[in-house]
């Protein structure tokens, strides 16, 4: 039976492989009309259509270069990235994951480095965000393309319905979770069958403000704090506190599915990133937003804001002029001002003013520039994912296996110390 | 002497269409594989000389070993599930459909649709089914007054992988079937009636008829359902993800393979000179495997 299959799968691929060879590559180089296209691949897709029509107002002022947007599933897109281009059939233009995601691209030697290209973005960008896409001795590779948030969505008609607002402490939070609860409503959309959703957006969420957020990351990076400190344990702790919350099954409850029942108005609370704001538009729903609560009124907040994404230029690529005009276009504050409106909840990291049309991706950004708010980050994305076992492929299976009640918050953080002194730590 | 010799050459050249094919297409890819199982490095090719050292990797350090070691007592509950759920229910439903009942024959082509659908699609549909939400399995369940027997099938780590093996065993039925009935069917009709006017039940037809001189058949299902196993992917990629989820309890081979050479998600670092040694250990695990099964039903023939 697997014979066949694979005589099948080998006939299949060299029809596919004489195609492109017999010139169908070539074709897509250029259309009828002549002009350039551009592919431009990246890991969102569900943003097809925004990405298109914002595109489109690049090829207004470059009438000859056309956007080719493709994109892969989030899951997939590092490992077809990593072959595509290592067998030189990437696209031109590449999104790069933040810190060591794009590192390993680049350490690959498959990215431009842009220093000289696109000057000036020094001038625009925020520090943190030029320095997730550049190396210790400043050599950019990655033109900053969004910074998401992390936080809870609600749906404001469930909450009026029950007279809740927006909790500011953590007992407040709980108190809501409460009250749902017994009034027999779903309360959050949450599950743990993707595990990079669970540490994303939920200890990498709501955990800060009990890990001690910034602070402490940067002394896990900097080998002063283990992972196994009380602080890291407390936040499993209080994450923890949130599952007999959950609905029923959350174990096979994966994020499609979460995002889809926050949709359709199933549940009251999806715990995410500012990145759903499109398709919340898109499905129109009601939806508010706040930040995670902190543990007693007048704590600081750590609120995740983070440069999540970036542009490359592909070293090969065969459209070299053609992508650096691009990505001097995407790097210029006309672009962020397109971004933010056409794919709200996505926040160009810029440090100048750009105004947001949406409402709602207003109030997100505005909630971050709160006088008691300390920005950070996603814990194990900087320096701790270089090697494997990688900091995040630990941390995702510890808080998967926490939530589901295989770990307890101790052994959680036992179990990636032990991984991370395999080589972080060595 | 000289004629024969000539022919002989001539066989060659027959034989090399196939024999280039083969060395190119499987016999060189496997000895490159072994090749890379004793290098590192990032990117596709490793370059990097390290002997053994992914070997020891594998076998002794956290946490590859306990990945490792995971996946072997997967593969193998997994194996011994699908014998279960795919093999033995197919014998019971070759019988069925070889004994002269109305209709029986138009069974056998309803087994094997299924098969014919790829793993993929099959994958994708039963997470749908199974979906805790909207899955139409426990909305099913819960019509029929059947509550209790409502589980989270594909997150709880205790059941997800038997629930794996029933999805494989109904899409890939269709083979044993069509196997046992086919060696059913050949067995002579004079043997079967002497049998019955002897008054042999139809349980002593099965054990002393069916089951030895089908003997043979049921070592070739054993060895493509090992070997279909050892190399399984798309049913744990399309249901649980590269990860084997939850909590690595579908974790099989090819995942584990999948995962270690190109790497995964979020932050994770592909090596593919480590894939390569995990790739080594499924050829020799299948290898041993299938010589094993081969003796084993050789020796009950």
């Amino acid at each position: 039976m697997k014979r066949t299959r694979i005589v099948w799968l080998v006939l299949a691929l060299l029809m596919v492989g004489t195609l492109i060879w017999a010139g169908g590559g070539k074709e897509a180089a250029s259309d009828d009309s002549g002009a350039v296209v551009l592919r431009y691949t990246s890991l969102r897709t569900e943003d097809q259509e925004r990405e298109n029509s914002k595109n489109a107002e690049f090829t207004k002022l470059f009438p000859n270069i056309k956007i080719q947007f493709e994109a892969i599933k989030d899951t997939e897109y590092d490992t077809v990235l990593k072959t595509s281009l290592e067998t030189g059939v990437a696209a031109d233009i590449v999104m790069l994951r933040s810190f060591d995601g794009g590192r390993q691209i680049y350490d690959g030697g498959y990215l431009v480095e842009l220093n000289d290209i696109i000057p000036g973005m020094h001038d625009t960008f925020t520090a943190n965000s030029i320095a997730t896409w550049a190396t210790e001795d400043g050599v950019m590779y990655g033109v900053p393309y969004f910074g998401s948030i992390t936080g809870v969505w609600y749906n404001i008609d469930i909450f009026n319905k029950y007279g809740l607002k927006e909790p500011e402490t953590w007992a407040e939070f709980i108190a809501i979770c409460e009250k749902l609860k017994n009034a027999g409503e779903t309360v959050f959309a949450h599950g743990t069958k993707d595990q990079w959703a669970i540490t994303e957006t939920l200890y990498c969420d709501l955990g800060p403000n009990f890990y001690g957020g910034e602070d402490s990351r940067q002394k896990l990076m900097a080998k002063e704090i283990k992972y196994t400190d009380p602080k890291f344990v407390k936040a499993y702790e209080k994450i923890g506190e949130l599952v007999k919350y959950f609905p029923s099954g959350y174990q096979g409850i994966d994020y499609v599915t979460m995002q889809q029942m926050f949709l359709n108005e199933q549940a009251a609370m999806f715990i995410a990133g500012s990145w759903e704001l499109g398709i919340i538009r898109d499905a129109e729903v009601n939806a508010g937003w706040f930040p995670p609560p902190v543990e007693k009124k007048g704590d600081p907040l750590h609120y995740a804001f983070y440069a999540d994404l970036a542009l490359g230029i592909n070293k090969n690529t065969e459209h070299m002029e053609e992508a650096i005009e691009f990505l001097k276009w995407v790097a210029s504050p006309d672009h962020a001002k397109l971004l933010a409106n056409a794919l709200p909840g996505m926040f160009p990291t810029l440090k100048i003013h750009y105004d947001i049309d949406d409402a709602l991706a207003l109030e997100i950004i505005e909630s971050t520039q709160m006088s008691h708010v300390v920005p950070t980050g996603q814990l194990m994305w900087e320096k701790l994912s270089l090697e494997e076992p990688s900091g995040e492929t630990l941390q995702n299976e510890a808080v998967q296996r926490f939530l589901n009640g295989t770990f307890t918050a101790k052994q959680a953080v036992e179990y990636v110390q032990k991984g991370l002194d395999t080589w972080y730590f060595k | 002497m000289i004629r024969t010799r000539k022919r002989r050459y001539y066989l060659l050249l027959y034989l090399a269409p196939a024999a280039i094919l083969y060395a190119v297409f499987m016999l060189i890819p496997i000895l490159q594989s072994l090749r890379y199982s004793l290098f590192t490095g990032r990117g596709l090719v490793p370059d990097e000389f390290v002997g053994f050292d992914n070997y020891v990797k594998l076998f002794t350090q956290f946490p590859f070993r306990d990945r490792f070691i995971n996946v072997l007592k997967n593969n193998f509950y997994y194996f011994a599930l699908v014998m279960v759920f795919q093999n033995a229910f197919g014998f019971v439903l070759a019988i069925l459909i070889t004994r002269k009942i109305k209709g029986s024959k138009q069974f056998k082509t309803l087994f094997f649709i299924p098969t014919a659908l790829s793993a993929v699609i099959v994958g994708f549909i039963f997470k749908l089914v199974l979906n805790p939400v909207w899955g139409i399995f426990n909305i099913a369940l819960k019509s029929l007054g059947l509550e209790v027997l409502i589980r989270s099938w594909l997150g709880d780590p205790t059941i997800a992988l038997p629930v794996l093996a029933i999805v494989t065993a109904w899409h890939n039925i269709g083979i044993p079937v069509i196997f046992f009935t086919a060696g059913i069917d050949s067995i002579s009709v004079d043997l079967v009636e002497a049998s019955r006017i002897d008054g042999v039940s139809v349980w002593g037809e099965i054990r002393h008829i069916i089951i030895p001189i089908l003997a043979p058949i049921i070592g070739i299902v054993t060895i493509l359902t090992f070997v279909g196993n050892f190399s399984e992917f798309e049913i744990v990629y399309s249901m649980q993800s590269v990860y084997g989820n939850p909590e690595y309890s579908t974790d099989i081979f090819g995942a584990l393979f999948y995962r270690t050479t190109f790497g995964s998600q979020v932050n994770s670092v592909n090596d593919v000179g480590l894939g390569a040694t995990i790739a080594s250990v499924m050829f020799i695990i299948i290898f041993l495997g299938v010589t094993l099964i081969q003796r084993f039903s050789k020796r009950r023939t």
